[in-house]
């Protein structure tokens, strides 16, 4: 568990060093799937913003809520969840249990005022590297009009 | 309007004679050796407030009390208390909501338990009952009567009107008897008017308005040790590692801790307001965890303490489960 959050301290330190302003994603992807989706990205030579830090987890059945919150609390413009289609998950069924909790999860972010924008699950399958780039990319154009994240602070 | 809610028409049991049954009923477990202790309120050092006691004599039962001033949810002790032997518990409708909780994940058993259920009229706020015409400290009495709230003071009787002393939880609390019981004492009333929510809806405004809200909060953890749910040997705040929020006050960590919190309340809070009352900075979280279960309800058909309900919302799933991914599966 503690690797994890460590990876988020030091993902939300980084700062992309471009002119324009440019969002920092906090991305949590699935090995199984999004992950190697990701991988497939790369590797096919996709182009798509730099403005994601991506944390590998086993399962999006491992997705602490937490992760999510210390993202946003870290000051992440945005966080993405991705994880292995329904069906698809290498163990059977952590994707189901993840939908409840990200979907709480995506309502508590709501409640507590954080825009639905900032905050995206998507399931994507390891040959979905074009969707991978594609979300990315999406995502990226999204926050950039939302602008910088207020924080969690007055 | 909220003013016309007491004891319903039909024939009820005065609390003090319910309260008389209460420790005939304590008495007898406890004679009988069926239960090591009874877990109930008893007078607090002013009239107006109560305070939880462990009977274990069956001659201390006297100490029982029952009156609208019995707003601690007692189901908080039951997780170290009726561990390894039987408890009697006496216990409001909300408490009782808790103990299905604990029974749901496995935290009690219910055949450690005697469950002393009580129909409830709601309990009364302390800090509302003062901002009436008399001072609190010269109170001598409470109960429920057809009219509102009856307040014996040094300086004669009073009435107070619902509206003006009961609990927020309690004006919009809709179950008024226990769920689950032993022995039920005591009949539930008609529930109230449901209130309007007071925060404010647009994102924005709203981000500001918890954040502003949390900022207060000075991390004394009051909320946490209340709370029936927060059962945790050991509380994701008060660990090193990994460091999910850190000690220090800070309006940012604070923020951590109560989203955090609200998240692993999700689903299992039963609203009985503990949180609220006790916040010494009155940060009014149990709003933020009204508002999330009225979501598992509206999603999932899940209420928390229910005690149709097999196993935690988060527990388990169902295929046609809703998709909360933005491009759907």
């Amino acid at each position: 568990m503690s690797e994890e959050t460590k990876v988020i301290d030091t993902q939300a330190e980084g700062s992309a060093k471009t002119s324009e302003w440019q969002p920092r994603i906090l991305g949590i992807l699935c090995n199984w799937c999004s992950y190697a989706g990701a991988d497939l990205a790369g590797s096919a030579r996709l182009h798509y913003p730099e403005t994601i830090r991506i944390v590998r987890v086993p399962c999006s059945g491992r997705v602490d809520p937490m992760f999510v919150l210390k993202g946003f609390q870290k000051g992440f413009d945005a966080v993405m969840v991705l994880g292995c289609h329904p069906g698809d998950c290498h163990y059977a069924k952590g994707n189901y249990y993840a939908r409840r909790r990200i979907a709480l999860v995506k309502d508590l972010l709501k409640t507590l005022g954080i825009s639905e924008d900032r905050f995206h699950f998507e399931w994507v399958s390891a040959s979905e590297g074009n969707r991978f780039a594609e979300l990315v990319t999406e995502m990226t154009e999204k926050v950039k009009k939302l602008g910088p994240f207020d924080g969690v602070t007055p | 309007m909220i003013d016309d809610c007491r004891p319903s028409t039909k024939k009820v049991l005065s609390m003090s004679d319910i309260q008389n049954k209460i420790r005939e009923e304590a008495k007898k477990a406890l004679e009988s050796g069926d239960v090591s202790v009874v877990i109930g309120w008893g007078a607090g050092t002013v009239a107006f407030k109560t305070t939880p006691v462990f009977i274990d004599k069956p001659e201390d039962t006297d100490k029982l009390v029952w009156n609208p001033a019995c707003v601690n949810n007692l189901a908080v002790y039951l997780p170290k208390m009726a561990k390894d032997s039987k408890a009697g518990i006496i216990a409001k409708p909300c408490d009782i909501r808790s103990i299905v909780g604990l029974i749901q994940e496995r935290q009690i058993k219910r055949e450690n338990l005697y469950i002393i259920g009580l129909g409830c009229s709601g309990v009364v706020d302390a800090f509302n009952l003062d901002s009436q015409d008399f001072h609190v400290q010269d109170v001598t009495g409470l109960d429920w009567t057809s009219d509102g709230l009856k307040v014996n003071t040094t300086n004669g009787d009073y009435t107070v009107s619902c509206s003006d002393c009961l609990r927020d939880m309690c004006g919009v609390c809709t179950n008024r008897n226990p769920a689950i019981y032993d022995v039920k004492l005591g009949e539930g009333t008609e529930p109230l008017e449901t209130r309007a929510c007071s925060i404010p809806e647009i994102p924005e405004e709203r981000r500001k308005y918890w954040s502003e809200q949390f900022s207060k909060c000075v991390r004394c953890y009051a909320c946490r040790q209340v709370c029936p749910n927060c059962y945790c040997e050991q509380c994701f705040a008060d660990r090193i590692e990994p460091k999910w929020t850190a000690k220090k006050a800070t309006a940012e960590e604070a923020w951590m801790f109560h989203a955090t919190r609200a998240m692993h309340s999700a689903g299992r809070c039963i609203s009985c307001g503990e949180c609220e009352r006790v916040c010494p900075v009155d940060i009014p979280i149990a709003e933020l965890m009204r508002e999330m279960a009225n979501i598992v309800k509206e999603r999932y058909d899940y209420e928390a303490g229910d005690p149709e309900q097999k196993s935690p919302v988060l527990g388990h799933y169902q295929d046609e489960d809703f998709d909360p991914a933005a491009h759907g599966g």
